[in-house]
């Protein structure tokens, strides 16, 4: 993950954070959302689109344009940009119709 | 859930008109999607001036912090990552949480949900490393992460020209700003120039023929007065400008009207901020697009009504308060390069007036003089 100096804020200094994404473990900083902690890592794409199977990232960082959708902790459906990352999250990427009248999915 | 007043939106229109009523006494509930409040000053760190007189000149970020602290001792309560879904036929407001619907009962609703990114359409821009220029905004000042190297910003407003000159501090080298019309849509002398001075290659009639790349964008095609060219790009940022959000309203059956100036499709108003359904309010960016100072006297606005609609401040002195907010946006506006904006929100709220038989307004004729 790179350091990232900031022209105003200077370094950041949070914490580092644990979290896996598909598997895989990496470091995230505190306060980061799932979104921008994958792409501190180097992953752009998040998944794929449900019918034509086309990568997918983070589009407007703003919970407007569902481009980003993930798993969490096995919820289907979440999106990574409105999300802050935690120590030991597991991120999957959604890579099809997500099952969202499954038990986990809520009501 | 029961509350006097319940607010859409924890941004800044959202929060000052939160402090406003709260100030009166209201009891209030702001409910927010994300999971911090402060919306797009969060990620702000140009320093706004024109803002109202009881805001120094501060950097977006800060100003965020200082709304948030003026709540602290007020009756405000704030519920982070819960989103307006949908209305009961009893008028109860339907927020879910993403795992629970939670019906809220209020006397008086304000709807602050902002603007909205456009989008732009070529091929390829679905693919990952394409975003709004706000996105690569948030990504860097909210984020700490850099996102891309070489870059290309489509459209060329003074927000994505603002953004183009931090990605230079930020090692994002900027291969190119393209503009389709034949002159830049900003019009901020100082950051043309200094982007100049800058070397940014500016293409004007020029398009993004598409973006290719396996799994995220990696070239982009270009063309400049007819010819191509292809480029090593892993960035492609996308200002087109924003518009209003308008779901909440349309949920609740509000009238709308179309003013280009104020971002295309708004809701109608009146000169109380009260939308055509009866008890909301509305105010913010969602009340068309316009500067830092419009949006919080606008929610300022929208709260000294609800005080007075809820008994909490007499006709008199909500008359007098409202005057006197109006004329601090008139003058805001009119000085802030946004006298068009300004004439279109009027223009709208007369003609809101004259069709729903609401009294005129003296404030219908604000005069420069007086700024
Ligand atoms: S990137 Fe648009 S909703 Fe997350």
């Amino acid at each position: 993950m790179d350091p990232f100096i900031h022209p105003i804020f200077g370094k950041s200094i949070k914490k580092e954070v644990p979290f896996y994404f598909n598997g895989e473990l990496l470091k995230a900083r505190e306060g980061q959302t799932v979104a921008a902690a994958l792409m501190a890592n180097g992953i752009k794409k998040l998944g794929v689109s449900r019918k034509l199977q086309q990568s997918r990232g983070l589009f407007c960082a703003n919970g407007r344009c569902c481009s980003c959708f993930v798993s969490v902790n096995e919820l289907d459906h979440v999106l990574s940009c409105m999300t802050l990352v935690e120590k030991g999250m597991k991120v999957d990427s959604n890579n099809g119709d997500p099952n969202v009248r499954g038990e986990k999915n809520g009501d | 859930m029961e509350t006097d007043l319940l607010i859409i939106g924890g941004g800044p229109a959202g929060l000052n008109a939160a402090y406003e009523a709260a100030s009166h006494g209201i009891e209030t509930l702001v409910i927010e999607e994300s999971f911090s409040m402060g919306g797009q000053l969060r990620q702000q760190t140009q320093v706004l001036d024109k803002l109202p007189k009881q805001f120094e000149k501060q950097r977006g970020t800060t100003l965020a912090r200082t709304l948030i602290e003026k709540l602290s001792t007020l009756n405000v309560k704030v519920l982070l990552k819960h989103t307006m879904i949908g209305t009961y036929q009893d008028g109860r407001i339907g927020v879910s949480n993403g795992v629970k619907t939670i019906p809220i009962t209020a006397k008086r609703i304000i709807v602050t949900t902002g603007a909205a990114e456009e989008a732009s359409v070529f091929p390829g821009w679905t693919l990952p490393g394409v975003m709004t220029i706000g996105a690569a905004q948030i990504l860097m000042n909210r984020e700490y992460v850099q996102p891309g190297k070489n870059a290309l910003v489509l459209g060329s407003n003074t927000f994505s020209l603002e953004i183009v000159k931090q990605f230079k501090e930020m090692g994002v080298t900027v291969r190119g700003i393209i503009e389709s019309n034949s002159e830049l849509i900003s019009k901020h002398e100082k950051i043309i120039k200094s982007i100049k001075k800058d070397g940014i290659p500016l293409y004007l009639n020029s398009y993004i023929e598409n973006a290719t790349g396996v799994g995220e964008v990696q070239k982009v095609t270009l063309n400049h007065n007819g010819i191509t060219e292809e480029m090593n790009i892993d960035l492609v940022c996308i200002g087109k400008g924003v518009a209003p959000i308008l779901e909440p309203f349309e949920i609740m059956n509000c009238s709308f009207t179309y003013q280009i100036r104020l971002g295309g499709w708004v809701p109608q108003y009146s000169i109380s901020m009260e939308t055509s359904s009866p008890s909301a309010y509305i105010a913010g960016n969602a009340a068309g697009i316009t500067s830092m100072g419009g949006i919080l006297l606008t929610g300022q606005l929208a709260a000294v009504s609800v005080a007075e609609s809820l008994g909490f401040l007499n006709e008199k002195l909500a008359t007098e308060k409202r005057a006197s907010l109006w004329k601090e946006l008139h003058c805001i506006e009119t000085t802030a390069d946004l006298r068009e904006v300004f004439n279109a929100r009027m223009a709208l709220i007369k003609d809101y007036h004259e069709e729903a038989n609401l009294l005129p307004s003296s404030l219908f004729d604000l005069s420069l003089e007086e700024c």
